[in-house]
Parts: C-alpha cells; structure tokens; sequence
C-alpha cells in the first residue's frame, strides 16, 4: 500500500487513452467466441510472432466484437492520424501482409471493410481517429451498420475488454461516480423511470418501478441479480456485451446498487460461455483493485495502486461487491424463481407466485431481490450519463432506447444488429440482413427465442416493439431474430420447439410436462402423415391449454411456435393430415 | 431448525374474519386464510393433488384452477395462492375453467392409467376417458399412480428432514426414487411419504422386523423392538431421529418402549405416587 | 478425484450462493463427468443430503453420472443451428462413429463410441449462431460445420474412415 493519493479516475483514463492512442500504429484483432471461432486467435498469434520478429513499432491488442458476425475474423487498425479501419474476413496468411503495410503507414485495401474517422462512445467522449484512406468504404455507408445505432455496443470492437483503464478511457465508471457522489437513490430512479427503460429480457417490465418497488420493499438487506443466462437458442447479444464490454454491465449494477440499497450483485451465468465468465471475473478484479467494488466504494483516502482501490466506493460509505454463479445447462433458470433456486443450490424448479421476488420471503434467500437481464443492466450508465431526456428521444413512445438483436438463421448478413425499438422487422432483415441467403426467399422469423412465435414475411411491417409483437403472436424475447426462408419446413419448426421446450420443462407442472410430450408425439405423427383433421383440432386445444394453464413462462409460452405456424402456416399442416 | 417452506402457525390471536364469495355463496373465513382450504371446508368441489396446508403452496397439479373476478374481468388463477380477504369473489366452474380442466385430466388419465383416485376424480368432474396415448410401465415401484405431485419429496424433506427421496432427471424423464435407485442410507422409514401421497403409489410394508419400502428401491429400515413386550414399534431410525429432537429430553427409562409400554409405566408411576406406593389401591 | 482436489474447490466458494452449482461445475470440468464417489465425499462435506445433490446432478444437462470418452464432441442444436442443419450433422457423426441410437432414459444425450474414444453430446446453445451450424470438440468451437468437413475435424482428433 503506497500512501495518500487521491481517487482519480480521470488518472486512469488518460493511461487507458495512451493505450488507444499509443502514438504509433495499433492492431486489435476482434477475440469474442465467435471470432476465435472462426481463427481470430490464430490470426492474433500470427501477428505477434511476425510483430515480434520484425521489430516493427506496432501496438497488438484485443478486442470486442463489432457485431458483423459473417465478416469475421475482424482486425481493426487505428494508424495514428488516419482514420482507423476495419479489415474483414482476415485469416493467418493476411498477417504477413497487414503488418507489412501497416509499417508504409497503410493498410491492405483489398482486406478492408470500411473506415472510422470518429466514434461517439456514448458516454462523453467522442474520439477522433483522423481524415484519409478516402477510397475505403465509410463506416456510414456500410448497408449492415447503416441503420443500426450503437448505444449498447458503443465500445464492442474498439476498447480491449480485459482493460479496464481503456474503458475509463471512453467514459467509463463516470455515470458510476455521477450517481454514487452527486445524486441520491431517489433521483437515480427518478431518471430510470423517466427514461422509459423495459427490461431487456423479453417481458418488457418498467425497469424504474422494478427498481422502485425493489426499494421500498420492507428490510434493509437487498439484492441484485443479473441474468446472465441468455437460454434462448439464436440469442447471443448478452454474450457479446459480456465478452466486448463488461465493465459497462459491472457498472450498472453499481449504479442500480446504489439506488436500490443492495450491497451484494450476482451475476447468474450459463456455463455454456466460459469466455464471458472469464472476461467478467477480470473485470470484477479490475474494478475491485480500483476502488469501484468492495467496501466503502471509490474512497478518497486510502491509498492504493492506481489511485483507486476497495474499501468504500466514491468515498461514499457504500460497500457493494458482486460475485458469479454459474448456471448448469437448465433453459428453465432464466425463469425468476427458478434463478434464484439455482443460486441457492437447487434444481431450477419454479414456484407459484406469490410470493414475487421483490417480496420479503420471495428473493434470493428470502430478500427482496431485482433481478435485470444483462442489457438492461447495460443501458443504466448512458441514461445517467447523458440524462432520460436523452434517452427517452430514442426508439418510440412506450418503447424507448435501442435493442441488440442477433439476426441469424437463413439471412445474408448474419450478425448483432442494434437499432432503435420501433425499427420494422422490414428494415432488420432486408435493409441491414439483406434478405436471404444464397437467393433464396424470405419466408418467416421467429423472434423471442423458444418462448416466442413465427412471424410471416407478409406481416414485416411490424414495428420491433413490446407491444406489436404481442399482438401479432409472438413476443421481444431477449432479442433472437432467426430469419426462415422458403426451403424451411414451419411444421417441422413447430416440432423443433416443441421438442426443445419438451427437454427443458423442468417437469414440475402437468399442463408442461405431459402436455408438450402429447404435444410432441402428435406433431411426430402429423409430420410422419399419419395425422388427421383432428388431430389438428387437438394439437390447438392442447397449445391452448399449455399456454393457460401452466405455471411458469416456460410453459405459458412454449406453444407459440405451434400457435402462431398453426395461424399463419395452416397450409403446411393441413398439406400433412388426411382430412 | 426448522426447515424453510414450513407454515407455523403463531400463537392463537384473534383474526380478523371476513366474507369471500365463491360462486355466488357468502363464506366467512379468517383473514389471510387459504382459498382452497376455505372451498375444502364448505365442501365447495375443487380439485387439487398436490396441495398440502402445512407446506407452502406448490403450484404443480393445476386443478385448482378458479376464476378471480376483479373489476368486471374474470382471471383464472390458482386457488391454492389465493388467499381470503374482504369481498374477494371467485367462480369454480366458468367454461373456461370446466374446457381446460378437461383437458388436464385426459393428462392425468394418460399418465396414470392404473390410478383408481384419478379415474374417480376425474370422472367427479366429467371426464371418463382420454384422447392422449395412455403410459404403459409394468414394471412401475409407484404402481403407475405417481403424478408427481412433489408431496413425499416435501414431506421428506423440508418436514421430516430426513431427505431419503427426491426428483430425479427433469420434464417428461423425472420420477421420484433414492439416488442411484439404490437403498437410501437416510430413510427413517416413518411412513410420511406414503400417508401424504394422494393416489396411495406408495408401497411400503412391515416384514420380518424390517419396513420395507418397495417403491424407494427397496429400502430397508430395521424396526426397533420394545425392551419391555419385545414387539416391533416404530423403526429404530425414526426413534432415534424423534428422540435426538424432543426438547426436553425423553426420560431414559422410558426410551426404547413402545408406546403401550411407555403408557403403563407412566400410569404405573403416577398411580404409585398418588396412592404412596400401592399400585393395588382401589 | 481426492479428497484434497475437492476441498480445494470447496474452498474457492466462500459465500452460499451459486457455491452448489460452482463446486458440481468444477468437478464436471475436471473429470469430465461427477463420479459418484466424490458425490457422496461432497455430500458429508458440504452437509447437503447425497438425494438432493443426485437430484441436481439429473436435473441439469451439464453434468453427467457417466465418464465419458476421450475426446467430447458436442453438437450444437439450437435454433439457428438447426435451420442450418444440424440434424445432419448429428446424423453424419452417429453414422461417422458407429454409434448406438439414443434411446435414453433420462433425458440427457451422451453416448460414447465402444472403444471409448469419442462421445457425443448435445448442447442447446454456445451463441455462436453466426457461424451454424456448429459443434465443440474439447473445448474448441468449429463454426459452418458440414457433413463433409466433418472427417477432416474428427481426423484432428485420431478418428479415421474405417
């Protein structure tokens, strides 16, 4: 422990700014799962060893993922003075090539997506890279980033994920301080409720009076949980926000934290992403080290490494840490109840409410807890930041703010798209996903995971929001948007979800566990052709009942798929039955 | 220590009573009282499998399903989670209610073909048959009258605190046995599981100085013989667990007899002491 | 696994919550499955009953009361997955493998080649569904899978045609 030194965040951020503009060329090779899937590490290893062997005056990182899946591997170079640009699909024998062109102070155009003169991180700090390269491609002009907004994914693809001082470099843990030094509970919810947040899980709950309600519950102690859990299958931009940006999600718990009067997170996390959870765990070390977790949060006396570390964070007298707790393959624990039941050492077997979990008795241990889906929790710092009135000017009335969703399946351009709530599902998958893949039509989507229903091409005219999805059958889900074109069977689709939501009841409740498997053998029977008219009818009333009866989500919404294909595809079942 | 989905009933205090209708019908109850605990004492038909008054409401039979009629609108709810308080109304049988609780007992009519308290049941409330493919098991410890209903496993384990028996694999693959279907080393053999469980699926029996669980993989729980009359009383187990657990502590002489036993000592020693030591006094 | 590896887990959870989870996971990663005698060891440590501990061990898909095979292949079927294929996949491997149909009773699908070499899982999501369909070998991600790629990425792993 060194002696007195003041808290200074602004300390960290300029180091973490020298490390974005080291004053000579920097590479950040793109390393969430997807890319090193698909050879990003071999790329980021072939590009050391030839750094490292020609001696050349060049920066290697890591970084997020920008979110153009279908384009990766993706190498960023940012050559001081000029714009700084995205390479796309590069794989270990471009290596050779970039560094050698980075060194005559260019890049490889033939390997070139597009450039960035600026980026506006969001929160304060728009950075400059600088003018040139004018014959690439914009940034802008790219037909899949064209319609996107990045609020969410602001620092995914820019910042290394595992530093945290290149997240203070942008901006980051300012809205923290803001919330924990300048402003009381009450006005942070205040802010949150004016803002217009839904939660971004999928059932859209005013986040501020969850928030609220959280607070006034009765007791001192509460907790906050984040689900992290991102079951639905299609469904990966919890994944990406955790592994480009996870100071942005440890942050907003903070502030949520504090508002709410919790001094214990969790971070609730499926084990099926071993680089999430390990890029989170960095990052609680990191903010642990700097004073923003632990007790007494962001002190200003003690002295420490980087002019920050634990006890009491801003000085505040508020103690506050968070700790991970690893799911185990259960779709059924993204449900509330069975969440916590899974926290606690349990099978992940929901119970009736009440009580809710912001009820004594009902949270975590009993507590009253606010459970947040991970992008809720991500939207909290830019809406203290730049203020609800900011916030609430995007998207559209009842559904403000931006949403990440993953547009995937039979589409073009595959990848995380971000756009403001209200965007057409026209937009999403024509403008930015360029319709179908290898030419083939566009059929359906179906939104929302195995909870949610197929939407008809016919219908794309839907606004993305909470609302209209409802009403056209399907719901927002965590943001899955798997594009289906005219080779793909609905039936088929129908007996793939009801086959997933058969293995992933948790098989407490009869409407779900025997109903889905009756379910499931009359589809098996229709798509082998020895269905009839009838049992068309029973295959309805069976959804129907399912789906009123049950007594989780799980169960009242597994059989949309079969739902809406029935509504919308009835052609492709009654092809099936004899009559 | 007391398990934690256990209800305890505080020390009786006046409460507060009011009126709930149910299906039209004026029903005085205590405040905070349980729906269906109130329908079960009016005689009011509503079914339900896996509801228990001294467990937390479990939500897993679905048959008590009520309609809640609030501002002109009519939801459906479980009644087992409703609890009473002034002019709350409910309907039993509104046709949404009667269709989908049709349809779950075809449900239970296929999954548990055998069971005579389904069959009878379900035929209380109309359904005599059912459309969906009927489980064949032959070999079934359960008889193939297990609606998992979750009780025993409760029972076992939040209430007896033994924890001898719990669910085993998820959705449709889930059953209720020992772990590795193997005699569990934890069971006391006190009968709990089968005196709770609402189709009788469980088969235990007393044989050769042994209780015998069948359907718990054949477990084995040695029964304690009475030190004074020598018969067989209650599994040593189960002693054991009950006498570690009285507060205060059970009077050495008069552990290890059965209750019989237990009963004419204890006569014996008040008759000696009121009569100064003749047990013969008229 | 000894008794000493396993309080080195138990000790990396200090507080309750997510510790069950946490400890089981570990001991997954470790041996590959949850051998039943470090179960029962866990059970009398962490004072939790051996029928609650079997419970959650069936009740979640990533562990398994089975030892599996050399080398873990796990098949991603989740949506985009499957509207990319799959199923094929699936079908290419169990044929690639000789391996018996998966007529399992416990719901969870986990079969091993007779000569213990490879055994086939499936997973519900990695959430790379950019690159479907996709499976994992050891560990390692293979995104656009197709039924002829496959021999190349199983000869990595010592499988040949036979």
């Amino acid at each position: 422990m060194t002696g007195q030194k003041a808290f200074d965040r602004a300390a960290g951020g300029a180091a973490g700014m020298k490390k974005l503009f080291p004053g000579k060329p920097r590479i950040a090779v793109g390393l969430a799962t997807c890319g090193i899937a698909v050879g990003g590490q071999r790329v980021y290893d072939r590009l050391k060893e030839i750094i490292g062997k020609t001696g050349a005056g060049i920066c290697l990182t890591k970084t997020g993922c920008i979110g153009y899946c279908r384009e990766e591997p993706l190498v960023n170079i940012a050559i001081p003075g000029q714009p700084l640009v995205i390479l796309h699909r590069v794989t270990e024998e471009d290596a050779e090539g970039i560094v050698g062109a980075v060194r005559k102070g260019t890049v490889p155009h033939e390997k070139a997506l597009c450039r960035v003169p600026s980026w506006d991180h969001m929160t304060g700090t728009v950075i400059t890279y600088g003018t040139g390269f004018d014959e690439i491609p914009l940034y802008a002009e790219i037909p899949f980033f064209k319609h996107q907004k990045k609020v969410i994914l602001r620092n995914a693809g820019f910042i290394n994920p595992e530093d945290i001082e290149e997240y203070l470099a942008v901006g980051g843990y300012a809205a923290a301080e803001q919330a924990l030094t300048r402003m009381d509970p009450e006005s942070i919810i205040s802010e949150v409720e004016k803002s217009g947040l839904r939660g971004r899980g999928g059932a859209g709950f005013p986040t501020g009076t969850k928030w609220r309600i959280t607070k006034d519950a009765p007791g001192k102690e509460k907790y906050i949980i984040c689900n992290a859990d991102e079951g639905d299958p299609g469904a990966y931009m919890n994944r990406n926000e955790m592994e480009s940006d996870p100071h942005m999600l440890i942050e907003g718990m903070i502030i949520g934290a504090y508002a709410m009067g919790a001094k214990e997170g969790l971070i609730y996390i499926r084990a099926e992403y071993p680089l999430a959870i390990k890029r989170l765990r960095l990052a609680i070390d990191q903010a642990r080290s700097c004073g923003f977790l632990g007790k007494n949060i962001f002190a200003v006396d003690e002295g420490r490494a980087c002019g920050l570390h634990g006890k009491n964070i801003f000085g505040t007298g508020f103690d506050f840490d968070i700790r991970i707790a690893t799911g185990a393959g259960a779709f059924v624990c993204g449900e509330s109840t069975a969440l916590v039941a899974s926290i606690e050492g349990r099978t992940g077997r929901p119970h009736p409410r009440p009580p809710r979990l912001t009820d004594p008795g009902g949270g975590l241990w009993g507590i009253p807890s606010d459970l947040n889906n991970v992008e809720t929790w991500c939207n909290i710092p830019v809406i203290i930041r730049n203020g609800s009135g900011w916030y609430a000017k995007i998207g559209a009335e009842k559904n403000t703010g931006t949403k990440v969703f993953s547009l995937v399946g039979k589409v073009d351009r595959v990848g995380l798209v971000e756009v403001p709530l209200g965007t057409t599902l026209d937009t999403i998958v024509f403008d930015i996903g360029n319709g179908g893949g290898g030419g083939k039509k566009v059929k359906a989507v179906q939104t929302g995971g195995p909870s949610g229903g197929c939407i008809p091409v016919r219908l794309f005219d839907t606004p993305v929001n909470y609302e209209s999805l409802n009403e056209v059958g399907s719901i927002m889900g965590s943001g899955g948007i798997v594009v289906m074109d005219e080779d793909t069977d609905m039936v088929d689709i129908a007996r793939y979800f009801i086959n997933f939501a058969t293995g992933e009841s948790c098989g407490k409740c009869v409407p779900c566990r025997e109903g889905l498997r009756h379910t499931l053998i009359l589809l098996n029977r229709i798509m082998a052709g020895k269905g009839s008219a009838k049992d068309l009818e029973t295959l309805a009333l069976l959804a129907d009942t399912i789906k009123n009866t049950s007594l989780c989500g799980l169960g009242q919404s597994a059989p949309n798929p079969v739902l809406t294909t029935l509504a919308y595809f009835r052609e492709e079942y009654d092809a099936l039955v004899k009559p | 220590m007391i398990p934690k989905e256990t209800v305890i009933e505080p020390a009786e205090q006046p409460k507060k009573q009011v009126t709930v209708s149910i299906n039209g019908n004026p029903c005085r109850a205590d405040e905070g009282e349980n729906i269906l605990t109130i329908a079960d004492r009016e005689k009011i038909p509503i079914p339900h499998l896996c509801f228990e008054p001294s467990l937390e409401p479990y939500g897993a039979c679905r048959l008590c399903m009520v309609g809640l009629v609030r501002h002109g609108k009519t939801s459906m709810e479980t009644a087992c989670t409703l609890r009473a308080k002034e002019g709350l109304t409910i309907l039993t049988d509104t046709p949404e209610i009667v269709k989908y609780r049709s349809v779950l007992f075809e449900l239970y009519l296929a999954q548990t073909p055998k069971s005579t308290v389904i069959k009878e049941m379900a035929a209380r409330y109309g359904v005599t048959k059912t459309r969906f493919l009927r489980r064949v098991d032959t070999d079934d410890p359960l008889g193939g009258s297990c609606v998992l209903c979750g009780l025993c496993v409760r029972v076992c384990n939040e209430l007896m605190g033994a924890g001898a028996i719990n669910f085993i694999n998820r959705g449709p693959y889930t059953v209720v046995n020992t772990p590795y279907a193997e005699p569990s080393r934890d069971c006391l053999g006190c009968g709990a599981c089968a005196a709770i469980c609402p189709t009788h699926a469980v088969r235990i029996e007393d044989l050769d100085g042994e209780r015998v669980l069948h359907s718990w993989s054949e477990t084995k729980v040695p029964l304690a013989r009475c030190e004074a009359c020598g018969k067989y009383f209650a599994p040593a187990a189960l002693e054991k667990s009950v006498l570690s657990r009285i507060e205060p502590p059970l009077r050495d002489d008069l552990a290890g007899l059965c209750p019989v036993c237990r009963a004419k000592k204890l006569a014996k020693k008040e008759i000696l002491a009121a009569t100064g030591g003749d047990l013969n006094h008229a | 696994m000894d008794e000493k590896t396993l309080e080195e887990i138990i000790a990396r959870y200090d507080s309750p919550s997510g510790k069950v989870l946490g400890i089981l996971g570990d001991i997954q990663r470790s041996e590959g499955y949850i051998p039943r005698e470090t179960l029962e060891m866990l059970s009398v440590k962490i004072d939790v009953r051996i029928s609650q501990l079997y419970s959650i061990v069936t009740f979640y898909s990533f562990f398994s009361t089975k030892p599996v095979g050399e080398h873990v292949i796990t098949v991603c079927m989740g949506t985009a997955c499957h509207v990319k294929g799959a199923v094929g996949i699936l079908e290419t491997l169990e044929k690639m493998l000789d391996l018996p149909g998966d007529a399992s009773e416990d719901g969870k699908f986990s079969v091993t080649t007779k000569d213990n070499r490879f055994t086939v899982e499936i997973a519900r999501c990695f959430g790379a569904c950019s690159m479907a369909p996709v499976l994992q070998i050891d560990g390692i991600l293979y995104g656009y899978a197709t039924p002829a790629s496959l021999p190349a990425i199983l000869g990595k792993y010592g499988w040949k045609a036979s």
